[in-house]
């Protein structure tokens, strides 16, 4: 089941050698369960770090982030992550990769749940291959089927598909799409791609130049699957891209 | 085809034109006492085997050898895990092995005499101090170059504890650098073969034999001989631990390392 997340103005501050570097200021956002969230912003405005703070991988220095009214306490397999470098584990092949956190978790049917979700990502013929024999595409698909193997009620995306060339892309957001129709899934997707965004998102979260703080938050109610150029798409594109390049253009005159 | 054949052996060339030479060489000297012939020490090397040396001293070097070897693993694996992980244990105990590492294995020698007589497990000592650290570097720097993302993969997959992200992530991570940490830490030991049986803890071995022996009767085709099996050993262990460790490890490295 899905979960409802809340963040209660958050902010992140890291310590770099004795520098204070104010990452993220100030965010409160609520996303309903089953919401596909995009967040969208400038290279360095905090997007991982908020992606890092909801998994549970580091703390925020104030504020609070609940998932149905409890606090978040370090990662957990409820909120699956796909990270934006390439994240397999070299030494194990494509299905033992998916069986990762079934194993750590005990399950008995592993093989048997990894398979589905290989299935699911249309990985099922190349599931012994290890991942220096894969394409980049795959690599990230094999990635998605072993975030959500442990079925989390939270996928946490951050810029996945931000190394794959355009044809790829497309098809896999489709992909992407399709398992989220069919697992009911909270996603929260980061991309620097407004189109990207735009093609998946229920909601998109535009964040400002670093240090990052919410600016603008845009529904898309367009219906689904969605067509590129559909009208209002166009003309939430242009709004979007506008307030990127005021946010791009105060870098440029930092 | 001819071409193939051509380079599988040209690593015969040198190692032809070296024989040829030293026995030229040994030839115009005409002192065996200086240099013996090559075709003297393949004689002797026949003598030797025939009078039943080769099998009791190459056990007992392999034993000592493998005392030492099995305890510098044993050792530097889990010390190496536990400082690439913990970097507290690192600070801690960097300064007295960076202290440790310089001192030779040789000058260990009076003082384990001391400490455990002349026994094989002397013998074992000297090699695995000279295998330590080779290994236990290998397995410290492996560890610590685990990539973030892995861990924290790991992390988000429900590793929550030191030992499930050592046990399912570092470890299997570091595991080729451990492997050659190994292959180098063999090297190592072997070389320390002969010192470790130079001092007499037994009646045999390569080590025992060559200096305790050969070269008290001036018997220099012999000492040659037995320099050379020393390092044929040590080229079949080589290759034995290529052919059933290392390249199994590295299988998946391939698109990483090339
Ligand atoms: N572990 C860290 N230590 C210090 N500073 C960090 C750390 N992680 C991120 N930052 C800083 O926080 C800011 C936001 O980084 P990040 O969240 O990676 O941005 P984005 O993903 O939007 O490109 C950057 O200024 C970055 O340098
Ligand atoms: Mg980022």
């Amino acid at each position: 089941m899905s979960r409802y997340l809340v963040l209660d103005k958050v902010t992140k501050i890291y310590d770099s050698n004795n520098e204070k570097v104010h990452s993220l200021i100030d965010i409160s956002l609520e996303v309903e369960p089953n919401e596909f969230l995009c967040v969208i912003g400038p290279s360095g405005c905090g997007k991982t770090t908020l992606l890092r703070l909801i998994a549970g991988l580091d703390t925020p220095t104030t504020g609070k982030i609940m998932l149905d009214g409890m606090n978040i306490d370090g990662p957990s397999p409820e909120r699956g992550m796909v990270f934006q470098e390439f994240s397999l584990f070299p030494w194990r092949n494509v299905l033992k990769n998916v069986e990762f956190g079934l194993e750590i978790l005990g399950f008995e049917n592993k093989r048997e749940i990894a398979e589905h979700y290989l299935s699911l990502v249309g990985l099922n013929k190349v599931k012994n291959k290890y991942p220096y024999e894969l394409s980049g595409g795959m690599k990230q698909r094999v990635a998605i089927a072993r975030s959500i193997a442990t079925n989390p009620s939270i996928l946490l995306m951050d810029e996945p598909f931000g190394s794959l060339d355009a044809q790829t892309r497309n098809i896999i957001q489709d992909e992407l799409l399709k398992i989220w129709e069919i697992e009911k899934k909270t996603v929260i997707f980061v991309t620097h791609s407004v189109d990207e965004a735009l093609y998946l998102a229920d909601r998109i979260i535009i964040m400002s130049r670093s240090p990052g703080r919410i600016i603008e938050e845009i529904k898309v109610d367009v219906k689904r699957p969605r067509e590129r150029t559909d009208p209002t798409i166009v003309k939430e594109r242009y709004r979007i891209l506008k307030l990127l390049g005021v946010e791009i253009k105060k870098i440029a005159n930092v | 085809m001819m071409g193939k054949m051509r380079k599988k052996w040209v690593w015969l060339i040198p190692l032809i034109i070296a024989i040829i030479l030293w026995e030229v060489i040994a030839i115009i000297i005409n002192d065996p006492s200086l240099l013996p012939r090559f075709s003297m020490v393949i004689i002797s090397f026949y003598e030797l085997a025939i009078k039943g040396y080769l099998h009791p001293d190459i056990s007992m070097s392999l034993y000592h050898f493998g005392i030492g070897l099995l305890a510098a693993f044993c050792v530097g694996v889990p010390l190496g895990i536990l400082m690439g992980w913990f970097k507290k244990i690192f600070i801690l105990l960097d300064p007295v092995v960076e202290l440790i590492r310089p001192i030779p294995p040789l000058a260990w020698i009076p003082l384990i005499i001391a400490w455990i007589g002349l026994t094989h497990h002397a013998a074992g000592f000297i090699i695995f101090i000279g295998a330590l650290f080779p290994i236990m570097i290998s397995t410290y720097t492996g560890i610590k170059d685990t990539p973030k993302v892995l861990i924290d993969t790991g992390k988000v997959l429900g590793c929550t504890t030191d030992l499930k992200m050592i046990r399912y992530i570092a470890l299997p991570y570091s595991l080729p650098s451990i492997a050659t940490g190994t292959k180098m830490g063999m090297g190592v030991g072997w070389m320390c073969v002969v010192a470790a049986e130079m001092f007499g803890v037994s009646e045999s071995g390569l080590g025992y034999r060559l200096f305790s022996e050969f070269y008290q009767w001036n018997q220099l085709d012999y000492v040659i001989a037995y320099m050379l099996l020393i390092g044929i050993i040590a080229l079949i262990l080589d290759r034995l631990f290529r052919y059933f460790v290392e390249d199994k490890l590295f299988k998946w490295k391939k698109g990483i390392v090339k």
